[in-house]
């Protein structure tokens, strides 16, 4: 296989969440010495690109997305080990916290933004689920992170995050707050003062994926 | 033209409607049928109905009475002064200017909701907790001046054995008056051997009851006879907190975010069973004060809003209630109109998604009796498990959301006259048959039609395992929205009375998708737990397992393969369960003891359930094998 068979058969591979081929082929893109960090952008998070398409149009629902990602990581545990960091390049700061609020034991739509992000090159620090409110602050203080990533499935626990808020902002005013979840809505949003909103698993996963077409791009252009 | 949010309670029937159309022109385009008799002339006054106000979270809408066009005139001659006060409007003459909450009081809304919990016999030794004792007293005179009390005590220690009873204080008041008209003759009414409760003239044999269910959408009240455990009369009615938000969730977060919210919500509900019980005591020819006894179940929400108990922490991890065990409250104390010594006693609760209402299911079905295993399925908002027999029992609670009572269905109502409850589809010609509630034209699908009619799209080969709709198929019934996205039709529009044809979306059967993947996925979790590949029996409860097809929901992968033989639906379970309270006081006791063997497993913690959930959500399950209905599977054409 050359290489753009290769990398055909890696996007193939996640959108069929057929793990074996990702894992075999992703072995192959390796053994034939190309560039790891092209075969995640152009193979893997290509093939994500289109999952999320076809969960926008229907025709792929939550079982389906689960599948893809699970390929997905199959692909990024070999492939990531040999991405080389080239220091020489500016590099895209890019950190997020990210955690499902105080009293929520839901993490589902939680995780798959978290590997959106990663798919997305940005560096992660996943608090988990049922994370203290304070938790959120003092983490984005210590890694110093662009972005702030709250999740929340019921009503109960979704007020929490309005406390979450104006903590971050008393302390940080710059930092972008993203929120989302079952019961989050863009009213609720621009109340709580956040600086964007999945209004469910589906919207925070397209808004992730646009995130990681517009780093793809970027990466084309060489900026990254 | 601008559009702004309405929305319809109890129904939840919402939508964006052209600014500067009535409530009663927005009602009727989403299908919500409110009263009126003058055909919306301003006349008859029947289209009452009461605007909430507030920022409401669960819908992200800001609902201001302002948001209405100003009263007129007629309004004003057909509301009263306290109506008006309480954001009372004619839907004829109010014309939507912006977002609204609007609430359908029980009176104004059209076509009665058809509620399945009527009361089945129940097999149950009668021991209620109060018992009637008529005792004949020596009159008292200037040799034996002793007081009233204490001369009560001695007879009711002499002829009956009952030792050190106390007296509650509306009976002490009761009292002398009761002695002297009775010519010293009383019927005294004494609650569990331990309290005098009330104090009757003469011979009164008449011992009545109230068991009650509070579920998050219905509230049923059975009026029972306590000397025959039959029951007189039964009353139901929407919980009047519906308009605070359709499930547990959203209530909870409005007693968080309102300071008067748990207050208010309180009210509603004593106000609510006030009534039911003022209809149910009309109906028998008998007196509020006559009821002597309540028992009650509820969700574990349920139960602390009655008790004006703060539910916040039920909503935040981890769960817990702020009591396990059974509890007496006299009526007098939470405003109820029973009589004035009786006592409401509410069953005892498993967990915080676990509660009273559950236990009542466990009481009625005794899976701690048994040496079989059983698997109890109670389907409501919420779904709650049992799993196990009298060794071990396991529980839990799934979030299965309302989409199987109707909600959350594009064409979705309650099982109200006009709801299509059943549906077959031809697999040949995927022509649909189907049946409406009552004598009417169809209107929408309710929840036991919802699950047949995807379960009929599924063996017809019209969905697919994954729930996607199969382009391929060849009929003019299935078609593309105007959003391009494929639905089927049930009804055409001229077969209807809402001019429209009804169908079934995507979104609807993904819907569906999540709620029974929710529910297979508690039981195959309790069953890992548990260490059974299978069960010998499964029980569906619910006032809506009554009327579901066996057959239909485990097509579609409700719940684990099984004997389509063992299983069984027993209808409103929880009910009976307080019925059973009522009725026999051994039970209560007996109640306190399971629910604290019952070990509740938290689903969203396990470390299988993100990939069980996703596996069960395909029908009936993406890799799982149902041998008992592989008949009915292998048909499914493609």
């Amino acid at each position: 296989m050359n290489k753009e068979e290769l990398l055909k058969g890696l996007r193939e591979g996640v959108i069929e969440y057929d793990e074996d081929k990702v894992k075999k082929l992703a072995e192959e893109w390796l053994k034939a010495g190309y560039d790891a960090n092209e075969g995640i952008f152009e193979g893997l998070a290509a093939g994500m690109e289109v999952v999320g398409d076809l969960f926008a149009k229907n025709e792929y629902f939550v079982p389906e997305v689960l599948m893809c990602a699970d390929a997905l990581y199959a692909g990024l545990d070999i492939l990531r080990p040999h991405v080389k960091v080239d220091k020489g390049k500016k590099k895209l700061k890019g950190e997020v916290v990210i955690g499902t609020v105080e009293g929520d034991v839901h993490d589902i739509g939680k995780n798959i933004v978290k590997l959106m992000f990663e798919v997305a090159g940005f560096t992660v620090h996943d608090l988990g689920k049922d994370v203290p409110l304070d938790k959120f602050v003092e983490e984005q203080m210590r890694t110093d992170s662009d972005l702030v990533c709250l999740s929340a499935m019921m009503t109960t626990t979704m007020v929490g995050m309005k406390k979450v808020i104006e903590k971050i902002r008393a302390k940080n005013p710059k930092v972008k707050i993203l929120i989302g979840g079952a019961p989050v809505t863009k009213e609720v949003a621009e109340m709580y003062g956040a600086d964007g909103y999945g209004r469910d698993a589906s919207n925070a996963l397209t808004e992730a994926i646009k995130m990681i077409s517009s780093l793809r791009e970027m990466r084309r252009e060489d900026k990254i | 033209m601008t559009k702004s949010t309405v929305i319809f309670q109890p129904s939840g029937r919402r939508g964006r409607v052209n600014s500067g159309v009535t409530l009663r022109e927005a009602a009727q385009e989403l299908g919500v049928e409110i009263e009126s008799v003058c055909g919306g002339k301003g006349t008859c006054g029947k289209c009452k109905v009461v605007v909430h106000e507030g920022f409401f979270e669960k819908y992200g809408i800001n609902s201001r009475l302002s948001n209405l066009s100003p009263m007129t005139d007629s309004e004003k001659k057909h509301l009263k002064n306290g109506e008006i006060a309480s954001n009372y409007r004619l839907a004829c003459a109010s014309r939507v200017e912006g977002d609204v909450l609007v609430y359908i009081p029980e009176e104004s809304r059209g076509g009665g909701q058809v509620i399945r919990k009527a009361a089945g016999e129940l097999d149950v030794s009668l021991n209620p907790a109060i018992r009637k004792y008529f005792v004949k007293l020596k009159p008292a005179t200037l040799e034996d001046p002793e007081g009233d009390l204490e001369r009560l005590l001695k007879e009711l220690e002499k002829t009956h054995g009952l030792r050190n009873l106390k007296i509650d204080y509306p009976a002490a008041r009761e009292m002398p008056e009761a002695l002297r008209k009775g010519g010293w003759e009383v019927t005294v009414t004494v609650w569990q051997d331990k309290e005098i409760t009330w104090i009757e003239p003469g011979n009164s044999e008449r011992s009545l009851g109230l068991a009650v269910d509070i579920g998050t959408t219905t509230v049923v009240g059975y009026l029972t006879d306590l000397e025959t455990g039959e029951v007189i009369e039964v009353e139901s009615m929407m919980n009047p907190q519906v308009p605070y938000g359709e499930d547990v969730m959203s209530r909870i977060t409005y007693s968080m975010t309102h300071p008067e919210g748990l207050k208010e919500m309180h009210r509603a509900i004593i106000k609510g069973l006030n009534k039911i019980i003022s209809k149910v005591t009309k109906k028998a020819g008998v007196e509020a004060r006559d009821i002597l006894e309540l028992a009650v179940v509820g969700n574990t929400c349920m139960h602390h809003v009655f008790l004006n108990i703060n539910p916040e922490y039920l909503g935040l991890s981890p769960f817990p209630p702020a009591m396990h065990s059974s509890i007496d409250v006299k009526a007098r104390d939470l405003g109820l109109k029973a009589n004035p010594g009786a006592n409401v006693h509410l069953l005892p609760i498993e967990a915080g998604f676990v509660g009273a209402d559950n236990m009542g299911v466990v009481v009625a079905t005794e899976p701690h009796k048994q040496d079989k295993i059983l698997l109890i399925i109670d389907i409501g908002t919420n779904g709650e498990i049992v799993l196990g027999n009298k060794d071990r029992l396991l529980s839990t609670s799934c979030a299965t959301g309302p989409a199987f009572e109707g909600a959350q269905i594009k064409f979705g109502m309650r099982a109200a006259p006009g709801a299509i409850e059943r549906v077959k589809i031809d697999p040949e010609t995927r022509e649909v048959e189907y049946k409406v509630i009552g004598d009417a034209k169809a209107r929408g699908i309710c929840g036991s039609g919802i699950i047949e009619a995807v379960a009929e799209m599924f063996k017809a080969g019209i969905i697919k395992k994954n729930g996607n709709f199969n382009p391929e198929v060849k009929t003019d019934r299935l078609r593309k929205d105007e959003k391009g996205q494929y639905e089927f039709v049930l009804a055409w529009a001229k077969d209807t009375s809402i001019n429209k044809d009804i169908t079934v979306t995507l979104a609807d059967i993904r819907a569906i998708q999540l709620a029974k993947g929710a529910l297979y996925t508690g039981c195959k979790i309790l069953m890992k737990r548990y260490g059974v590949d299978a069960v010998d029996k499964v029980i569906l409860a619910g006032a809506f397992g009554n009327y579901i097809d066996k057959e239909a929901s485990m097509v579609i992968g409700m719940f684990p393969d099984c004997d389509l033989d063992k299983v069984v639906a027993v209808g409103n379970a929880a009910g009976d369960g307080a019925r059973i309270a009522l009725l026999n006081r051994d039970t209560r006791e007996e109640a306190n003891k399971v629910a604290r063997k019952i070990k509740y497993v938290e689903l969203t913690v396990d470390k299988d359930f993100q990939k069980e959930f996703m596996m069960a959500m395909h029908f009936p399950h993406m890799k799982d094998k149902f041998p008992h209905i592989k008949n009915v599977l292998d048909r499914i054409p493609g």
